[in-house]
């Protein structure tokens, strides 16, 4: 997508988002509640005109999806929209149907996958007598049962509890593994970790859009080592040490040092720390958490903005 | 104090319930506007005047009543209208049977005779009427006619000073008869003897079948816009002419199933016929059901919650009860709200059942073309609303 932006009424839901999805990848697009992930999902999903900018999805505007393209297309929207009248077979054969799957093949791939979500044993059950993760399971049945090449999916965790967001995820990761393509949004920033690819998305603009190592990089400009001392410690113990990008007090004792060499930078800082402060109790790369990460790249957008 | 918590819940649910009304402004729109200008229309638009009874006099030949039509209209009053008075009987049958006339006044051939055996002279009046109301207003009139006539035998006789009506025999007539020389006998030639149960079934089944299709459409469209499960259409390859395809598919079959649930149910504990042909009847049946599923289609489209569309499909009832034919005939409207009575699919539905089930025949067979035809255009209406919903108007 290029320069791609939807506006509703004053507000400006997303604005300027380029970024280009390779296949077979999980792309998490991820960000707080509003900040324009399942907007521009459905623009990408042709369920949202943009206002402005280019999508393609396949190589076509998703604004003009031709009936074959719709047919390789999954989307598992945020909310459980499927019928609670319906049992869990129904629902999904319902949408195999509507993806043109004829009904022999429907009724084995209907069980495969209801099989596949662990919802096999319930699929004779009303889907508004499953509990709030079971429905979420079958939305993603639903979504996957007409084996589409690119799969949209929306929260797919939101509400679920940390055993279950592990399943969901390991479930997506066997989806890319297969050779499918995922677009997945998340306000568990957390979550990124997850995925090969990350757009991180606040108040509707990309804030970035790397690999999770990449963004750690980015964040932080360079490798990362986390330094614990025998005794108290200042930052500027290690002014004069070459090549270090930054160094960050975290407690008395611990420092964050940024380098663009982690390797080459251990040696130095053993040797810095020592003269002056004791010595080194343990030095590790640091792989700080996503939430630190946009934590950071939001504060330095709006310091941005704000300058 | 437990007791002064009371109030405070309360007006807390009146004013979350007043809230959510003022909050949908179509709502309260339909909810209190359509009632009151749905009163306001029936009172512009009924002007209860009773339509004249389109009437032929058939005169046999020889006999000396007039051959003037203006006589017979100054006799018959405003409740009637003279088309014609003739020597054939044949003709005016063959229109009363295509509807073109209402009724048929047959003089006596023989009335002197008749009155001379000490017998009244018989008016045969003939009708073809399904509806009670319009048959006991034809008896009204048969009995009208006969007394006007009856008046007009015994000034004449008296103006002429005689004692005896026409060239009779003083001595031939009974006492009795110097009042009342003739009587009226009304014979209905309707397949289908009038009676209230008889004719209001196929107007409630027409009702029916119209409310079951636009408030099921109805429901199920703005559940669907609402709940976001219009998004798995949206997503899929399927297009708007197959989603309403499938919809009305299945409301025509509801459709059939409920008409011939009823008629089951009608012919067998009731005792309503269905003259006609059962095809023609499901034809039928589903043109009111394809006209009904667009009003829905249409309703579901404009509401913005599934409450309003709940009282719009209850407003839509209340207009065809009032201004149908259902209860009152539609040409006791004066236009343009009349008109409304035209664009409501159970005014021909009423009518067509009535005339296929109690008849045997559709006679005005044009208003299941007018039904196909409401039909189609909100059918066109609604895909092209649908298409732009589908594909991303929003």
């Amino acid at each position: 997508m290029r320069g791609a932006a939807r506006r509703f009424g004053a507000v400006e839901a997303v604005r300027d988002v380029t970024l280009e999805i390779p296949r077979g990848v999980i792309c998490g697009l991820v960000g707080p509640s509003g900040s324009g992930k399942t907007t521009l999902l459905r623009m990408l999903t042709g369920t949202l005109r943009p206002t402005s900018g280019e999508l393609r999805v396949l190589g076509e505007s998703p604004w003009r999806f031709r009936a074959h393209t719709r047919e390789r297309i999954g989307y598992m929207p945020q909310n459980f929209v499927l019928y609670p009248d319906l049992t869990a077979e129904e629902n999904v054969s319902f949408v195999a149907a509507l993806f043109g799957m004829y009904w022999f093949k429907r009724r084995r791939r209907v069980r495969e996958v209801l099989e596949l979500v662990g919802l096999d044993d319930v699929r004779g059950r009303r889907a508004s007598l499953l509990s709030g993760g079971m429905q979420r399971r079958l939305a993603l049945a639903a979504a996957l049962v007409h084996e589409p090449l690119v799969l949209f999916v929306d929260e797919p965790t939101a509400g679920l509890d940390p055993i279950l967001r592990g399943r969901v995820w390991t479930e997506l990761r066997r989806l890319a593994e297969d050779g499918r393509t995922l677009l997945v949004t998340t306000q568990y920033v957390g979550e990124a970790e997850n995925c090969d690819l990350v757009a991180l998305l606040s108040g509707g603009e990309l804030l970035a859009f790397a690999t999770p190592d990449e963004l750690r990089r980015h964040v932080y400009g360079g490798e990362i080592l986390d330094v614990r001392t025998s005794a108290d410690v200042t930052a500027d113990v290690l002014a004069g040490v070459p090549d270090l990008r930054d160094v960050k007090q975290r407690g008395s004792r611990r420092l964050i040092v940024v380098s663009g060499d982690a390797a080459a930078a251990t040696p130095r800082i053993v040797e810095a720390v020592g003269r002056t402060a004791g010595t080194v109790a343990s030095i590790e790369r640091y792989d700080p958490t996503f939430d630190e990460v946009f934590t950071i790249l939001v504060e330095r957008h709006a310091e941005q903005h704000a300058a | 104090m437990r007791i002064f918590r009371l109030p405070v819940r309360i007006a807390a649910v009146v004013r979350k319930e007043l809230r959510e009304l003022l909050r949908r402004p179509g709502a309260v729109l339909s909810l209190v506007l359509g009632p009151l200008i749905v009163m306001g229309l029936f009172g512009m638009g009924f002007t209860g005047e009773r339509r004249p009874f389109e009437m032929v006099i058939v005169v046999p030949p020889g006999t000396e009543f007039s051959r003037d039509p203006a006589v017979y209209q100054r006799i018959a009053g405003p409740s009637a209208r003279i088309m014609e008075v003739t020597e054939d009987l044949a003709g005016p049958r063959e229109r009363l049977a295509r509807g073109e006339i209402r009724m048929i006044v047959v003089a006596p051939a023989d009335a002197r005779q008749q009155l001379e055996r000490g017998e009244q002279a018989t008016l045969i009046v003939e009708t073809d009427e399904l509806d009670p109301i319009e048959h006991g207003a034809a008896m009204v009139l048969a009995e009208t006619l006969s007394r006007e006539i009856n008046s007009e035998l015994v000034t004449q006789a008296a103006r002429e000073g005689r004692t005896q009506l026409g060239t009779v025999a003083p001595t031939a007539i009974k006492p009795e008869l110097v009042g009342r020389p003739t009587r009226a006998v009304v014979q209905n030639r309707a397949p289908t003897q009038p009676s209230m149960l008889t004719y209001f079934m196929p107007a409630v089944l027409a009702l029916v079948l119209q409310h079951l299709g636009i408030t099921l459409t109805a429901l199920s469209m703005v559940r669907e816009r609402l709940s976001g499960a219009i998004d798995i259409y949206r997503v899929s390859p399927i297009g708007a002419l197959e989603l309403l395809v499938g919809k009305y598919a299945t409301y025509a079959v509801l459709g059939l199933a409920v008409a011939f649930a009823t008629s089951f149910v009608a012919a067998n504990a009731l005792g309503i016929p269905l003259r006609g042909r059962a095809d023609i009847f499901a034809v039928a049946v589903v043109l009111l059901t394809f006209a009904s599923l667009g009003v829905g289609l249409l309703i579901s489209l404009v509401s913005d919650s599934e409450r309003q569309a709940v009282q719009l499909a209850m407003l839509v009832l209340l207009v065809s009860v009032f201004f149908s034919g259902f209860v009152l005939p539609v040409h006791e409207f004066r236009m343009p709200v009349a008109a409304i009575a035209y664009a409501l699919p159970v005014t021909y539905g009423i009518e067509v059942f009535q005339q296929e089930m109690l008849r045997g025949e559709i006679r005005d067979d044009w208003m299941l073309g007018v039904l196909g035809a409401i039909g189609a255009i909100l059918f066109a209406l609604s895909a092209l609303r649908l298409r732009g919903v589908l594909r991303g108007v929003a």
